[in-house]
């Protein structure tokens, strides 16, 4: 009995689903603007959520606790080869807004959790 | 007496032809619909696949109560119920892909068995009368099913997620999108031939139901429900506890049935919310009496010949109506018809048959006392 | 005192007990929450009328053995088409009623016989077979409405369709001609529809009468006990099919009835469930699967109808919402059910 509870939960938490938004846009932390000025390409959990252009914002849909958010840098239609990966987890209820400006600078502000 | 002689008859070839006259009769009707219908046989091929793995679970279930005795199952429409109820809820929570549909089967599973021990006690006080008794009591909870849905659900019981529920903010819509668990099963072990997805996890999944209907009759258990199968007073003398193995019986299915119905819409990937269960006991019942079963004998391969057939019936009407009267429309009726009047000429070939029985054994017994008597008239003989 | 109200509960039945009160307070409500009492059982009596003749129609099978007719649709069969023949022969008023009943007697006459000996084979499994035959026939009369040659412009799809419509409707045939003859009118609200209640209470009298006769007591004969009927040189059989056919007869002319009052003719899939309520109030009304009074068709529709026509007047000015039909349905099922399931108590 107390076993199906336990295997309940788990089900429940690695299959909760949870909204992802994330944001091509300027932000502004402590006294430094950050300004979007290029095309990113993204992934996140090994799915591809696209291209975002300066200014965009996409939503990704993942299910779980542990997630991984990949982003390649596109200046000019080409690659550049710069690559940003960067780890977050969330809980059963919470869903959250990644900024890739904050994200690529290693600011602590670069995702937002929502319940 | 023709027809005497007809059950009566000791050659196998007629036996056969009787026995098996529902899948027979199909076999024929499809043979002349399939080339008037105009579909390629690939195309019958690829729904068939889609088809055997969606249905044949729960039409398995059907299989345990069959044996008890207690004929076709119409009461696995509670199961599927608890089934849907348990997707309402995932989908509330936003449970996605293979956990999803493993979570809907386990918080679906306590409602299951609580309907399947309902549905068992009811049939247990209509004996002689359970296939009726399933049927009413299958509309029955239909109704109670809408009131907590339709009424209890978004007041009484809190749904979070509005998008599932209807615009004055309780009561469930009529269609839920079930994309997020979409075909989640069947893609599970993906499996391509020639351009055709073969549902290969969902094929495990049923060839283990059936490896373990196999094993299950071999077990305690499965003897025992056989023998109150056979016969209830016999059973009942070799210490078995009747009811409570009819009940049993009658949960099992209830909760494979449960499961089944998850699996159904799975790969349909929506929810009629108030009518994806109506017709699933009827059809399922076809299916499986089209397959070769009897109220009182089913076995597996009932089960996949029956979804062959039946479906295949089912993919060709509508345009061999239209083919032979011009209207697509004729071809649903006739669908319908079909599905209602394979029940009606099985049930009625099989309570026939059941009469003639009973009508010979008691001719026998008669024959067998007036022989008895004569002997000992002759023994005793003279005695004036 | 206290054992008096027991019995009396443990031979009524516990749910027809609570329906009833239910039923009551029902009454009792609607004044409160703002409805007409007296346009409320005027509903009630109209509907009594629409229903009563299909419920009585179920009493001859009930008697002889044969269950509850679970069948009904055959005889609902036989009258729509006497309707809608009786529409498209552009008969009017009531002749046209009663070219439609006289056609669906007709069609009632072959249907119960033949569903007659369908019954006689199978005794014992009588009533899930026949739940079955009454689809299919509903499903293969679907195919009939499609293809059979009528051509009334009221009848058939417009633009040049083939194939009779799904809902006819008979204004300007015989639309309330049972309604309305001598109705009785009271104020604003209340239209007594005697014609209907007559026509009912004239077929009662017809069905008490028969069972007063030499066919009808065989037929209570052969429903109590077979065997004994047997020896005394009755022919089951006959019997039993005689019965059918009264049965299908009856609910022929009862679905006319309906229609009448209701004002449209339905067709195709529309017939499917209509045995269920019908059984339900006949079962509502004190019968059991082998026990039926045409005392237990008057209770039950009355009872049957009224809880129909007052819960959701009443319950949606109390709840604010439309409950009606899920009620209904677990109500009709549930009588089936418990009627059922109640048999083995009455024989232990």
């Amino acid at each position: 009995m107390v076993a199906l509870i336990i295997i309940g939960i788990f089900l429940y938490t690695i299959g909760k689903g949870h909204k992802v938004l994330i944001d091509n846009k300027d932000i502004f932390i402590g006294e430094i603007a950050y300004s979007a000025d290029t095309t990113y390409n993204v992934w996140v959990d090994n799915q591809e959520v696209g291209l975002l252009e300066k200014g965009e914002r996409k939503v990704a849909r993942v299910a779980g606790a542990s997630h991984k958010i990949v982003v390649e840098e596109i200046k000019e239609k080409v690659l550049t080869g710069d690559k940003y990966e960067r780890k977050f987890k969330l809980k059963t209820n919470e869903g959250a807004t990644i900024n890739i400006l904050a994200m690529i600078n290693n600011k602590n502000e670069w995702i937002d959790k929502t319940n | 007496m023709k027809k005497q002689s007809i059950t009566k008859a000791t050659n196998p070839g007629v036996r056969f032809l009787i026995n098996y006259s529902v899948p027979i009769i199909f076999t024929i009707l499809i043979a002349f619909a399939i080339p008037l219908s105009g579909l390629s046989g690939e195309y019958l091929v690829r729904e068939l696949m889609t088809r055997l793995a969606r249905n044949s679970f729960i039409i398995l279930a059907l299989l345990i109560p069959v044996m008890a005795g207690m004929g076709m199952n119409f009461s696995i429409v509670l199961g599927a119920m608890a089934g849907e109820i348990g997707l309402i809820f995932i989908t509330d929570w936003q449970i996605v892909g293979m956990p999803g549909i493993l979570l809907a089967m386990l918080i679906s599973t306590p409602l299951a068995i609580l309907l399947g021990y309902f549905g068992g006690m009811v049939l247990n006080r209509a004996k002689g009368k359970e296939m009726v008794t399933g049927f009413m009591l299958a509309f029955l909870m239909n109704g109670i099913y809408q009131l907590v849905v339709l009424y209890g659900m978004g007041n009484i019981i809190p749904i979070s997620n509005s998008s599932i529920l209807l615009p004055r903010e309780y009561g469930i819509r009529n269609a839920i999108s079930l994309l997020e668990v979409r075909q989640v099963l069947d893609r599970l072990v993906p499996l391509k031939i020639g351009g055709i997805l073969i549902p290969v996890a969902s094929f495990l999944v049923i060839a283990t139901l059936c490896v373990f209907i196999i094993w299950f009759k071999k077990t305690k258990l499965g003897q025992e429900i056989r023998s109150v199968g056979q016969d209830n007073d016999v059973a009942r003398v070799l210490g078995i506890n009747v009811g409570k193995t009819r009940i049993l019986s009658i949960t099992i299915s209830t909760v494979l049935a449960c499961y089944g119905q998850i699996i159904f819409l799975q790969n349909i990937g929506t929810m009629n919310t108030y009518n994806s269960h109506e017709q699933v006991g009827v059809f399922a019942i076809a299916a499986l009496l089209v397959g070769g079963a009897s109220v009182s004998k089913a076995t597996i391969p009932n089960v996949f010949i029956g979804v062959i057939l039946f479906h295949t019936m089912f993919l060709v009407s509508p345009r061999a109506g239209k083919a032979l009267i011009g209207q697509a429309q004729l071809g649903e009726y006739f669908r319908v018809f079909v599905s209602y009047g394979v029940i009606a000429f099985s049930l009625a070939l099989y309570a026939w048959r059941k009469r003639v029985e009973k009508e010979n054994e008691r001719r026998k017994a008669m024959a067998l006392k007036r022989v008895l008597l004569q002997s000992t008239n002759t023994a005793g003989g003279n005695k004036f | 005192m206290k054992e008096k109200i027991k019995n009396i509960i443990e031979n009524v039945g516990l749910p027809r007990v609570i329906i009833f009160f239910f039923l009551v307070l029902l009454f009792i409500l609607a004044p409160v929450v703002g409805i007409r009492l007296d346009a409320s059982i005027n509903d009630v009596i109209v509907r009594f009328g629409m229903n009563g003749i299909l419920v009585l129609s179920l009493v001859p099978m009930v008697k002889s053995g044969c269950g509850l007719n679970f069948g009904l649709q055959l005889g609902i069969i036989a009258g729509l088409l006497g309707a809608v023949t009786s529409i498209e022969l552009e008969v009017t008023g009531f002749a046209g009623f009663f070219t439609a009943i006289g056609i669906a007697i007709l069609v009632a006459v072959v249907l119960g016989f033949l569903y007659g000996t369908l019954l006689n084979k199978i005794k014992g499994d009588e009533m899930v077979v026949a739940t079955y035959v009454g689809f299919s026939s509903v499903s293969f009369m679907c195919i009939m409405w499609l293809i059979l040659p009528f051509k009334s412009p009221n009848m058939i799809w417009p633009f040049g369709g083939t194939g009779l419509r799904t809902t006819i409707s008979n204004q300007g045939y015989w639309f309330h001609v049972l309604t309305d003859f001598l109705q009785i009118k009271i104020g604003n609200h209340i239209a007594f529809p005697t014609g209907t209640i007559l026509f009912f209470a004239l077929l009662v009298f017809l069905v008490w009468i028969f069972f007063r006769t030499k066919t009808g007591t065989a037929i209570v004969a052969v429903g109590s006990n077979p065997e004994y009927a047997k020896s005394c040189g009755v022919n089951v059989d006959k019997i039993r099919i005689i019965s059918v056919m009264l049965s299908t007869i009856i609910a022929a002319i009862g679905i006319i009835v309906y229609q009448e009052s209701f004002g449209f003719v339905q067709l195709y899939m529309a017939p499917l469930y209509m045995a269920f309520p019908a059984i339900a109030a006949l079962l509502l009304g004190g019968a059991s699967v082998g026990k039926a009074s045409i005392i237990n068709v008057i209770i039950g529709v009355f009872l049957f109808q009224g809880i129909l026509t007052m819960t959701p007047s009443v319950i949606n000015n109390i709840i604010k919402s439309d409950m009606s039909e899920s009620i209904r349905i677990v109500v009709s099922n549930g009588m089936i059910v418990y009627a059922l399931t109640r048999t083995i108590r009455v024989r232990s």
